[in-house]
Order: structure tokens, then C-alpha cells, then sequence
């Protein structure tokens, strides 16, 4: 190794050359090095000191060790979140017509009797599921509720995903390398091993957890620590946190049937292999409002292969209107006699 | 095992610790103790270390008792954890012997478990709080080399692996963050208090 500054002897050259050394210690001299460092020290009284001055510095920053796992003073901006991109949800119907036709398109029977010229054309791949769940890099499921906005922003220290709007569940996948923290508004969530669910609405922020615990705080406008801490959430614990800071968040419990009935809008796929359509008809009342009745008998033969999202009635509705000549009559807005088309 | 476990330590540490410090004694006994059957069981699967064990958990707590004695830890396990994984990756070089080859490189064990999560009353600690400041003043890479090596305890080989980035990268951008802190530590009178 060449000394720098070694004539100049300046404190700042000094100082270079102990944290040169100290980082070199830290991770194992070689028998030269180790001569080297020695001689280095020998050539200066100031440099032992320089050294030992470098050294406790580093060690000073062992005191951090683990803090990661502190809401407190979780910081995404510290360690520079690489946005990864953005997942919208739409609602439209256009959007839930090019998903069923892409499901169909899996189905090679039904794709054989497809006459629509929409169910051969190429859809975004963002569509081409029935957009029941995403799964994340790391293996964390997401379920968004209609309109939902999330962000995605995972960097080799922090995953971070921050809820634009809407509802959406979490089934956080464990990485103790890599905290995973959702923040909704000014509140951030710290999930520690869970399954949780996160609504933002103009008012408030409503988490409810499953499964695990969830650490919640309020983010201080410089981000470096969160200005009050929120409590912790464990399972089956409701809480609904205002966005007016002053007003404090009042945390429920839940029995299951009420975290069932809390969580219920989160969508199954429906996945049927040549059924006939009044089993299809059962599975998606069986989710849904809206009753579906099979008017005409005839309708009873019907037998396709398809996926949908169990709140997708309407999809369901429309796709087979077009392709198995049904008339969809709706008697009410919960109420849908299927006709046949003679 | 607890009365042993402090036995032990305390021929370690300086006097002053153990004899008029009983509160310390509590801290360790309930932070650090409760770590070490992990940390023994560790060490021997990791490093292959059995004889150089005891040697390498003595001189770990003897500076986790040096740095308690100064200061704040945020995470004793971490702490402890981390220090004699430095230890013993400088055994292993020392003996020319290279780490064992199937040794994953981010070791989870060494960090608390999801439900060990650091209260809020330390995290908060102004301490603590200065030295995160102090890495984030850092420029970017530099911060995330820091922070990896120092939060997370990663080694200077996992860092490089993580950032896709050369050891050599890693080794210079430590040095300067080192530096960095130094000089933010000096500015924020943290070096003229505590040291």
C-alpha cells in the first residue's frame, strides 16, 4: 500500500490513512499489511492516536446494530427506496372484460367457440389475471379492493409500499433483513411477520391484522424518526387512526365472525373446469349479493371453463351474454334471472 | 446458567462494572444471557469454531460491556451477534483458513427475531438518534455501505453481493463514510463528550 500524504503529514492525511486502516482491520490484514500497519505506526506517534481516534468511531456505530427492527427510528429516505413501479387497480369494465377474455384464452375449449375479436387481441399483462392477487418480489401477497392504488418501493435495505388510496390486504412474506413498512397518509405501519389489511379513506387510516403484529407511528415531517408512536397492533386488532393527529386512534377487538365479515371483500378466484353454469351460478352467489338464477333449463347444459374473481359478476354476466346467447335480465340491483336466447 | 454466565463475564470486564453496578448486572442477565446458548451454537455451526468458542463470547462481551458502560446499544443480541462474527471471520484469517464454503451470505440468525423489535425509549435515545444522523449526512452509496454494514451487520463481501458492487468499492466507500462520521461526531460534540 502506498501512504497517501505521507510527506505532507498533514492531520487530514492522518486521519485518511487511520480509516483506510481501520477498514482494513475490519475485514482480516494480511501478514504484509499487518507488517505494513506496523511500521505505520512506529513512523509517528500521531498516527496510533489517528488510529485509535478511526476506530472507536466505527465502533461507536455498532451501538446500531438491530435498530432496524425499531419503528422508531425507521427512515426510508435513509437508505434511498429504488422505485420499482406502480400498481393501479381499475374498476372498469373494459378492463374486466379484456381479464376474463385473457382467462378464457387459457381455456382451450371455450377459446375454440370465442367469436369476439377481443378475445384474441393481445392484452397488457397487467390484465391478463383476473387481478385477485399480486405477489411482490419477496413473495408478499397483495389483495387490492376495488380502486386501489399501492407503490411499490423496494430497495436492499427497506420494503416499502405506500397505499395511495383504497383498501388493500397484506400477507407480508419474512425477511428479518428487510423491514416491511406500508405508509397510508402521515402513518406508517411496521409489519413484523403478518397478515394485515389497510383502508385510507379523507378521514382516516383503518388497519385491521389478521395474523402477527404491526407496529404503527406517525411519520415526523423530516422522516428521520416517527414523531409519536402509535401502539402496536396484534391479531385480530382494529384500530382507526384519524389523520388529525390529535384526535387518538381507539383500538377494537375483534371476534372472527367480525374480522370475517371485515375482510370479506377481498375477492377468491373462482376457477371452474367444464362446469356447468348453474354450479357457477352457486359459487358466485355464494360471494355475492347479487342472486344469479338460471331461468330457462336449457341453460343447465351450459358448460365452460373459465377463472373469474368471485366479485366479478358482472364480467361474468357480460361474457356470457356474448358468447352463449343469455340474456341477463337484472329485476333489482341484487337480483339477475338468466334467460336463454332462442 | 445465569449465575455461571455472569461468573464467567465477569473476569472479563473491568472491576467497576460488575462490583457497583448492579443495575448493569440485571441488564445483562436479562439482554445478553438469555442470547448466549444461540450465540455458542452459532458460532460452532458457522465457523467450525468449537475450541475458540469461549474466547471469542468472553472478548464479545467485553466489549459489549465497554460500550454499555459508555452508552446506549440498540439491540444487545445484534450487538453480540455481530461482534463475534467479526471475531471470528478474523480467527479464520488469521488461522489461513477460509470461511466455510455453504455459509449463506446474510446470516438472519444474527439479527433479533420479528417480535424482538427494540423499545421505543432506546430507539429514541439521543444517542442512538446522532449516530443515524450522522449516517444519514453520508452521500448515498456511502450511506448504504454504512448502513448495511453497521445496522444491518453485514460484511464488506455480503454488501458488495447486495449492491452488486465490488468489495473494493465497498471497502473505499467505508472509509470514506468512516471519515465522514468522524468529522460529524467532532462537529456535533460527540466526540469531545463521550470520548
Amino acid at each position: 500500500m502506498r501512504f497517501r500524504f505521507r510527506n505532507s503529514e498533514d492531520a487530514e492525511g492522518i486521519e485518511l490513512t487511520a480509516a483506510e486502516w481501520v477498514l482494513r482491520c475490519d475485514r482480516g490484514l494480511s501478514g504484509e499489511e499487518q507488517d505494513e500497519l506496523s511500521r505505520w505506526l512506529a513512523a509517528d506517534r500521531r498516527h496510533g492516536v489517528a488510529l485509535a481516534l478511526q476506530r472507536w468511531s466505527w465502533e461507536e456505530l455498532d451501538r446500531l446494530a438491530g435498530v432496524q427492527t425499531s419503528l422508531a427510528v425507521f427512515d426510508p429516505e435513509l437508505v434511498g427506496p429504488i422505485p420499482e413501479g406502480t400498481y393501479p387497480r381499475t374498476g372498469s369494465r373494459r378492463a374486466w372484460i379484456a381479464g376474463i377474455a385473457a382467462a378464457l384464452t387459457l381455456s382451450v375449449g371455450v377459446l375454440y367457440f370465442a367469436r369476439s375479436p377481443e378475445v384474441r387481441s393481445p392484452v397488457p399483462t397487467r390484465l391478463a389475471a383476473p387481478c385477485e392477487r399480486r405477489t411482490l418480489d419477496d413473495g408478499t401477497l397483495v389483495d387490492c379492493n376495488r380502486d386501489a392504488q399501492i407503490e411499490v418501493n423496494y430497495s436492499n435495505a427497506v420494503r416499502q409500499v405506500r397505499l395511495v388510496r383504497g383498501e388493500v390486504n397484506f400477507h407480508v412474506a419474512k425477511d428479518p433483513t428487510r423491514p416491511f413498512v406500508v405508509m397510508a397518509g402521515d402513518v406508517s405501519l411496521h409489519a413484523l411477520g403478518t397478515v394485515f389489511n389497510v383502508r385510507l379513506d379523507s378521514h382516516v387510516v383503518e388497519v385491521v391484522v389478521r395474523e402477527g403484529e404491526v407496529q404503527m407511528g406517525r411519520m415526523a415531517p423530516e422522516r428521520l424518526s416517527a414523531s409519536a408512536t402509535l401502539p402496536r397492533l396484534s391479531a385480530n386488532q382494529r384500530v382507526v387512526i384519524p389523520h388529525t393527529p390529535a384526535v387518538q386512534p381507539l383500538v377494537t377487538l375483534l371476534n372472527t365472525h367480525e374480522l370475517e365479515s371485515r375482510l370479506a371483500w377481498q375477492p377468491r378466484l373462482l376457477d371452474f373446469s367444464d362446469a356447468p353454469l348453474d354450479q357457477i351460478a352457486v359459487a358466485f352467489n355464494r360471494h355475492n349479493v347479487v342472486r344469479v338464477t338460471l331461468k330457462d333449463r336449457s341453460l343447465h347444459a351450459v358448460r365452460l371453463s373459465a377463472t373469474f374473481r368471485s366479485d366479478n359478476v358482472e364480467g361474468f354476466l357480460r361474457l356470457i351474454e356474448s358468447e352463449f346467447g343469455v340474456r341477463a335480465d337484472w329485476r333489482s340491483e341484487s337480483e339477475v334471472l338468466l334467460h336463454k336466447i332462442n | 446458567m445465569l449465575l455461571s454466565g455472569i461468573s464467567k463475564v465477569c473476569r472479563f470486564i473491568e472491576p467497576r462494572l460488575d462490583t457497583h453496578d448492579s443495575h448493569s448486572a440485571e441488564w445483562f442477565a436479562a439482554k445478553v444471557l438469555p442470547h448466549e446458548q444461540d450465540l455458542r451454537a452459532w458460532l460452532q455451526a458457522r465457523f467450525f469454531l468449537a475450541s475458540d468458542v469461549d474466547d471469542i463470547v468472553q472478548e464479545a462481551y467485553s466489549r459489549l460491556w465497554r460500550a454499555h458502560a459508555t452508552g446506549v446499544i440498540a439491540c444487545p443480541r445484534a450487538f453480540v451477534f455481530l461482534t463475534a462474527r467479526n471475531l471470528a471471520l478474523n480467527r479464520l484469517r488469521h488461522q489461513r483458513l477460509e470461511r466455510p464454503p455453504g455459509t449463506v451470505e446474510v446470516d438472519a440468525f444474527t439479527l433479533p427475531g420479528d417480535h424482538a423489535s427494540i423499545p421505543d425509549t432506546i430507539a429514541h435515545a439521543e444517542d442512538l438518534q446522532l449516530l443515524l444522523r450522522a449516517i444519514q449526512s453520508l452521500p448515498e452509496r456511502c450511506r448504504q455501505v454504512v448502513r448495511l454494514r453497521k445496522i444491518y451487520g453485514l460484511s464488506q463481501k455480503e454488501v458488495a453481493a447486495r449492491l452488486g458492487i465490488s468489495v473494493a468499492t465497498v471497502e473505499t466507500q467505508g472509509i470514506i463514510g468512516l471519515r465522514k462520521c468522524t468529522e460529524y461526531f467532532r462537529r456535533h460534540g460527540y466526540l469531545s463528550s463521550r470520548r
